[in-house]
């Protein structure tokens, strides 16, 4: 008897941990325009957690900043986030962001494979943010990164 | 005598499954390994117009070898599907007899300043400046697939100037 109402409480605090979560699923309306600059361009690199793709930043013809991935497959993961940081570059081995980094969220990771766009925050210094991270911010680990040049 | 042996370890059990239970639950909530499994997949438009007529399909940076070399190599297609390689914020130095070709990035020849034997290469045409954005015409046989590599390659002395690999955009 015990043991099964042990049971029961179990199944429910998971219920509670994991069934509010919303399925991840991207039907994002986007604006065509033709007028889209490409600003810049990068490839991600990232083995711990196989990270691969591009990662390349358009200006709309209203001077809106966008993010788009494209090709783009990297694992799985728990509260995985795209964020945009102030360094040139992150590495590979050390994997784990330093507490010093400037950090810029642009958003929680849509997918863990295929094309997704991101926006921008207006008025955000590309010259300061040159590199795009996939982010887990429950383990601060780095699991990709796409340092960005001028296309 | 036997009976409180049973309901000791019974409790002792209890107290065990009190403590694990919940350490798997916070080790399930935090790592989510079934995730490990689990792909979320997305496919998202272009925030712009993809039928624009030109298309970037690769694109590469270019690192200098035997002379300082920079910029970026880019292949656009057009609505058509003629292609050609774009080259921007440029700069080489400038030589004798300098070329524009493709090659194979698994071709040996390639790791060396100087080619030692035969690039096995693609000519695209003799360099029309050492700076500055400049267009070649991509031959419709030309396969990126195998020839993903652009080179600035002067003939005369087999001097590789500078390379870029290109990725799909």
């Amino acid at each position: 008897m015990l043991q099964r109402i042990n049971l029961a409480l179990a199944f429910f605090l998971l219920t509670l941990a994991f069934g509010s979560q919303p399925l991840a699923s991207a039907q994002e309306s986007t604006k065509r325009d033709s007028q889209a600059k490409t600003l810049e361009t990068g490839t991600f690199h990232g083995k711990v957690h196989q990270t691969s793709g591009r990662a390349t930043v358009y200006q709309e013809a209203d001077g809106k900043l966008v993010l788009r991935l494209t090709n783009f497959k990297t694992s799985n993961g728990p509260d995985v986030h795209v964020i945009l940081i102030a360094a040139k570059d992150a590495d590979d081995d050390a994997n784990f962001l330093k507490t010093d980094t400037g950090r810029l969220e642009l958003g929680k990771l849509k997918g863990n494979e295929g094309d997704q766009n991101y926006e921008i925050p207006t008025g955000t210094d590309l010259s300061k943010y040159q590199t795009v991270s996939i982010y887990c911010e429950r383990f601060n680990a780095n699991f990709g990164a796409a340092p960005l040049e001028k296309f | 005598m036997n009976g409180t042996l049973t309901s000791w370890v019974l409790g002792k059990k209890w107290i065990l499954v009190g403590i694990g239970v919940p350490v798997l639950v916070v080790a399930w909530w935090a790592f989510r390994p079934e995730k490990l499994w689990v792909n979320v997949k997305v496919n998202e438009p272009a925030p712009f117009s993809s039928s624009a007529d030109l298309q970037p399909v690769y694109t590469g940076l270019l690192a200098g070898r035997a002379h300082p070399t920079s910029g970026r190599a880019s292949v656009y297609q057009t609505a058509d599907g003629k292609r050609h390689l774009r080259l921007t914020d440029f700069t080489t130095s400038n030589g004798p007899d300098v070329h524009v070709v493709l090659a194979q990035s698994s071709d040996d020849s390639l790791r060396q300043d100087f080619v030692k034997s035969q690039l096995g290469d693609l000519e695209l045409g003799l360099l029309k400046a050492n700076q500055g954005d400049q267009n070649y015409d991509l031959p419709d046989s030309a396969d990126l697939s195998r020839y993903d590599t652009v080179v600035i390659y002067c003939e005369r002395f087999h001097a590789i100037f500078g390379v870029a690999k290109l990725d799909k955009f």
